[in-house]
């Protein structure tokens, strides 16, 4: 898509800050979210984006420092995590206003991966035939997805992710249960996949493509290793959808994110309508979405209460410098839950057989 | 790096119009047995592109394999044990998955392969 021209000419990186922005007024965010109709948008952010590629020489490679700084933020951090919270890197999924203890949280990141599949309709215990066969999981931390996953469908799965340090403890991880011959890790990007078309049956993106610089070459390269008939899970952090007078997200809300952004590696957010027009350029079916807030609000309490326990504390100091930046950004999650400003959405949909 | 795993991946090196499959360059092969599971090893065959499975095999140094196949050969043990020895018990462990239209090489470390592609490669 002639898009992704656009997000990687003009990316503002301020020192170490990487948070990556689009720099086309008066659309200050990802674009999907003006009422322009995708062609005519593509015609017009194509154009502008020469002008001011001309004006403005592009920096170079921003995508590559934020790609390195993803890579190093796990490399650092996914050893903690795991020490504490066990081999799945991702929101638990809670039933509204209970309470929770810290031994409920990982059958609550069960819960998630099995309440995703219920969503996005993956028939379950009767019919083996159509069970997924072989999976990809983009963005598989240390592959708490793709282990689970495969055990419980019998299924192939193979990950990618930036971090070879992940990438190893992975391949350790399936070794010591015994899927090694079904799951296997590489380092690689999600934004150049390196699978050719059509190779999946299930394409699983848990807490990743907030991660993602492109957001459109992100989906497309999810829709282009989907067999036909294929089904695409994507849960990941948005911002919330902006109303119809809207160009973007207000002053506070942009700075708000900015400082999340620049704590966890995140290029800019996007609203989980621009995912859904996404997906729908692409021309996929059965396109569902829903917003799960309501369903993780107690994930980050908990995640700062573990932070701060003996074991967290001794461990942060032990860890390194972006470990313990990430660890200080956590109360902004929670505050942009609570402002509604931050989503946790899940949108799935079927490639065309 | 299992040759399961070989028979998935692609060089997606920007104008690269056939990049699969990935020439093996082995410095080091390490054997592990695992257990056979027939059932799997017949769900595996649908799957894999068998040409390049027989020439990544012998790349590694496994040349046991028929260049031709079809389905009835999974009623015998003999072919299965073959099988399953190329696909699951060779393991890559240092080297290198070299595009075959470009001659790029992509790094095998530790038995992980690292795809990521340079700037101008996108």
């Amino acid at each position: 898509m002639a898009l992704s021209a656009t997000t990687t000419i003009a990316f503002k990186t301020v020192n170490t800050q990487i948070c990556s922005r689009n720099f086309l007024p008066p659309q200050r965010h990802l674009p999907f979210s003006s009422s322009l109709s995708s062609s005519s948008f593509v015609r017009t952010v194509s154009a502008r984006a020469m002008e001011l590629e001309r004006k403005n020489p592009p920096v170079i490679d921003e995508n590559g420092v934020l790609k390195k700084g993803i890579a190093e933020f796990y490399d650092e951090s996914s050893g903690i995590w795991e020490n504490i919270w066990g081999d799945h890197m991702h929101h638990g999924f809670y039933p509204p206003d209970s309470t929770v203890s810290l031994s409920d949280h990982r059958a609550a990141q069960i819960r998630m991966i099995e309440q995703a599949l219920r969503f996005a309709s993956i028939p379950l215990a009767e019919d083996e035939r159509k069970w997924p066969k072989k999976i990809v999981d983009v963005g598989c931390g240390i592959g708490g997805s793709s282990r689970y996953l495969s055990q419980k469908f019998g299924a192939t799965a193979v990950g990618i992710t930036l971090s070879p340090v992940q990438a190893q403890r992975a391949n350790a991880l399936a070794a010591s249960q015994g899927l090694a011959n079904k799951v296997s890790f590489q380092v690689a990007d999600a934004l150049d996949q390196p699978f050719s078309d059509g190779q999946f049956d299930l394409v699983w993106s848990m807490e990743s493509g907030e991660h993602m610089p492109d957001k459109a070459k992100f989906v497309s390269e999810l829709a282009r290793v989907a067999a036909p008939g294929a089904t695409i899970i994507i849960v990941t952090w948005c911002h919330r959808d902006l109303g119809p007078d809207e160009e973007s997200l207000k002053p506070w809300e942009e700075k708000h994110l900015k400082k999340i952004c620049d704590a966890f590696y995140l290029p800019a957010w996007c609203s989980t309508a621009d995912y859904v027009k996404l997906l729908e350029s692409l021309s996929l079916q059965d396109i569902k979405s829903e917003d799960w807030s309501p369903y993780v609000a107690p994930f980050w309490p908990a995640v700062i209460r573990s932070a701060l326990s003996w074991k967290g504390l001794t461990s942060l100091l032990r860890s390194g410098l972006k470990t313990i930046k990430g660890a200080l950004a956590m109360p902004l999650m929670i505050e942009g839950f609570k402002k509604d400003l931050i989503k946790f959405a899940i949108i799935t949909c079927r490639k065309p057989e | 790096m299992r040759l399961l795993t070989h028979n998935m991946l692609s060089s997606n090196i920007k104008g690269v119009e056939k990049g699969f499959p990935l020439r093996i360059e082995a410095e080091k092969v390490v054997e592990k047995p695992v257990e056979m599971n027939a059932d799997f090893l017949r769900k595996m065959f649908e799957k894999v592109e068998w040409k390049a499975f027989v020439e990544a095999s012998r790349s590694m140094g496994y040349a046991q394999l028929p260049e031709e196949v079809d389905s009835g050969m999974l009623e015998s043990d003999e072919f299965l044990s073959r099988f399953h020895h190329a696909l699951l018990e060779l393991h890559l462990e240092e080297g290198a998955l070299v595009c075959p239209e470009t001659g790029r090489r992509f790094p095998v470390n530790k038995g992980i392969p690292n795809m990521l592609l340079h700037e101008d490669e996108v």
